[in-house]
């Protein structure tokens, strides 16, 4: 417990550092995780059933050859792959605004840093270190958060390609 | 020239001398008149003389008096001067006397002064001085006193650091004049806290101390901190949290110089309404978006269950019927058929999904514009002043840093949007490319059978 609780005031020491702006970083990465953690639980034990029963509908089949049957073949692949592929986009997307969020906490920051400028002048360069904290630390936050979702996402998306590929595979014309 | 000069000077003479022979027998007359004063001159001098004699008796007497007076003095000189010196020794002892007398208490006198010195700048620039007005003119007079101050001095010093101590304690109500910020006075009901703020129910007061007034803030700090100082004022029982400020004042007077973030918005000018109006309409298309789409999956999903009946209100009804108003035709000609819906359809799902991404991609762009401009304005500003004076040059970076996080947080929101609408359009379209297809296909199977 007292673990969690030391935990807990470094977050909050290094919020205070880095600026409201590192809630947005971290609203990005949760959804950003939550999103994966579904996608590759949904890969890991829904998918695998809903292939097995389209690949058993698709064997109990007498016709497979015919134009009805490519296209009722068709139907079945875009379903399965548009339950695969919801929400990818919106991954790639949160994993792509992460340093944008990031720079958004620099130029905040150095705002905070000119306005400093603006009322004390340039004499005293422990005032703007506050505004350069918040510049830098966002920045950095966002290209961890971007970092640690480019390799799993992309390995997600290489994943789900090849559980379509599959599909399409196990399905044959006899 | 002077030959002539003699020649006149000689006639002259002798014109005179014809003169005198011709009034000779005058002076007899005036020999005899001679005679006559002679006698009665003599007789004024006789007179004169007797006066002068009986005067000068007069006088000796008054010299005799005038010396006896200034032997008077002198002797009145040479006793005052002994008197004097006299006097200086019993002053040395007095003096002496006086010391010994005052003991350790001259120190205190002096300890008394310093600490009325230092309570003066204390109590009038406190805020307590706002309830008690007044109180610094008698430390003010003992502090500045050449003499050993009265008891009731001493008394009164005591009295005025005892109440800066009890009243910096108390939270208190009073009733005073507030000189509004357009001059005019207005009496109102504030909270004194202890010796660090005054509230009203408009927010944090201040206490200029100089000309003894109680004055609005010119600004108000952010809105989170001056509604906890009006909700503090109006409670009337219980505890209410309040912000305070420690330093008295000054980080009052601080906040009231820091920008809001609407002033931070203001400063991004042109650039950042433009900026503003691209989130805006971005985001407008993406909820007509969402809606449209919304209920188009809804009225799709209610015609899948609902297949014999096509409905015209949705997509996929459109298709089904384009399926039996040619239910007769070959599938090469069907799947013709029902591109050529397809294709119908698509502009109506994807319209507007380009144009936020755009939106988009425009606003960071519109923001580097704003930082360009900004940048430009500083140089502008370093040509005409130099670059003696950060502050002057601060006011343009930091509009230039405005319109470039303007346009990051137009972009954000719109990126995610985009990403959201777009799944959502490639869903609807799925459904119609591709599962449209299957489904025709499943029923005319069915049909056949």
């Amino acid at each position: 417990m007292l673990f969690l609780i030391e935990l807990l005031d470094s977050v909050r020491g290094f919020i205070a550092q880095g600026g409201n702006v590192l809630y947005i970083v971290a609203f990005a990465l949760f959804l950003m995780w939550i999103l994966m953690i579904e996608k590759y639980w949904y890969l890991a034990s829904v998918y695998p059933k809903k292939r097995d029963e389209i690949i058993k509908r698709w064997d109990a089949r007498t016709d497979t050859t015919s134009w009805y049957a490519h296209r009722i073949r068709d139907k079945w692949i875009s379903e399965a792959t548009e339950e695969l592929e919801s929400r990818m986009i919106t991954i790639k997307t949160l994993v792509a605004m992460c340093p944008l969020i990031g720079l958004l906490g620099t130029v905040t920051g150095m705002i905070g840093v000119f306005e400093v400028m603006a009322q004390q002048g340039t004499g005293n360069p422990r005032l703007m270190a506050a505004g350069i904290s918040m510049a830098t630390i966002p920045t950095m936050a966002g290209m961890v958060a971007a970092l640690s979702g480019v390799f799993f996402s992309s390995r997600l998306d290489a994943k789900v390609n090849l559980a379509k590929a599959k599909l399409i595979d196990s399905l044959p014309h006899h | 020239m002077k030959k002539v000069m003699n020649f006149v000077l000689l006639a002259a003479s002798l014109s005179a001398g014809f003169t005198a022979v011709s009034q000779a027998n005058e002076l007899d007359d005036l020999l005899k008149q001679v005679k006559a004063d002679r006698i009665s001159e003599a007789k004024l001098d006789k007179q004169r003389e007797a006066e002068f004699l009986s005067a000068r008796a007069d006088k000796q007497a008054l010299l005799k008096k005038a010396k006896t007076r200034l032997a008077n003095e002198q002797a009145r000189n040479t006793r005052l001067t002994k008197e004097y010196a006299a006097n200086e020794i019993t002053l040395a002892q007095k003096e002496v006397e006086l010391d010994n007398a005052q003991g350790t208490l001259g120190e205190m006198f002096g300890v008394s002064r310093a600490a009325a010195a230092d309570a003066y700048g204390q109590i009038t620039t406190s805020i307590v001085s706002a309830q008690f007005p007044g109180r610094g003119e008698t430390l003010d007079r003992i502090a500045n006193a050449k003499e050993i101050p009265a008891l009731e001095d001493l008394e009164e010093l005591w009295f005025a650091l005892q109440t800066e101590m009890t009243e910096s304690g108390k939270v208190a109500k009073f009733t005073a004049e507030v000189v509004q910020l357009d001059g005019t006075k207005t009496t109102e009901e504030v909270t004194r806290i202890g010796n660090f703020n005054i509230v009203s129910a408009n927010g944090f007061l201040n206490y200029n101390d100089e000309v003894g007034q109680i004055q609005p803030l010119a600004k108000q700090p952010a809105g989170y901190i001056s509604a906890t100082a009006s909700k503090f004022f109006n409670t009337n029982s219980g505890y209410a949290g309040v912000y305070l400020d420690p330093s008295r004042g000054a980080i009052l007077a601080l906040e009231t110089r820091k920008r809001t973030l609407m002033e931070f918005y203001h400063q991004g000018d042109i650039v950042g309404y433009g900026i503003t109006v691209l989130l805006v309409i971005g985001l407008l298309i993406a909820l007509e978006r969402m809606i449209v789409l919304g209920s188009m999956t809804s009225k799709i999903k209610a015609q899948e269950k609902n297949l014999d009946t096509p409905n015209d209100n949705n997509p996929l009804g459109r298709l089904l019927k384009v399926y039996q108003e040619n239910k007769g035709v070959d599938a090469e000609t069907l799947e013709l058929k029902l591109d050529e819906a397809i294709l119908r359809e698509t502009p109506r799902v994807d319209r507007g999904i380009n144009l936020i991404k755009m939106f988009a991609a425009i606003a960071p762009l519109m923001g580097l514009l704003g930082t360009v401009i900004g940048m430009i304005m500083t140089f502008q500003t370093i040509t005409l002043f130099g670059t003696g004076d950060p502050k002057i040059m601060a006011g343009n970076i930091s509009l230039a840093l405005v319109t470039t996080a303007l346009g990051l947080i137009a972009a954000l929101p719109l990126i995610l949007v985009h990403s959201i609408v777009a799944g959502k359009s490639k869903s609807v379209l799925h459904k119609l490319d591709e599962q449209s297809a299957g489904l025709i296909a499943s029923i005319a199977e069915k049909e056949s059978k």
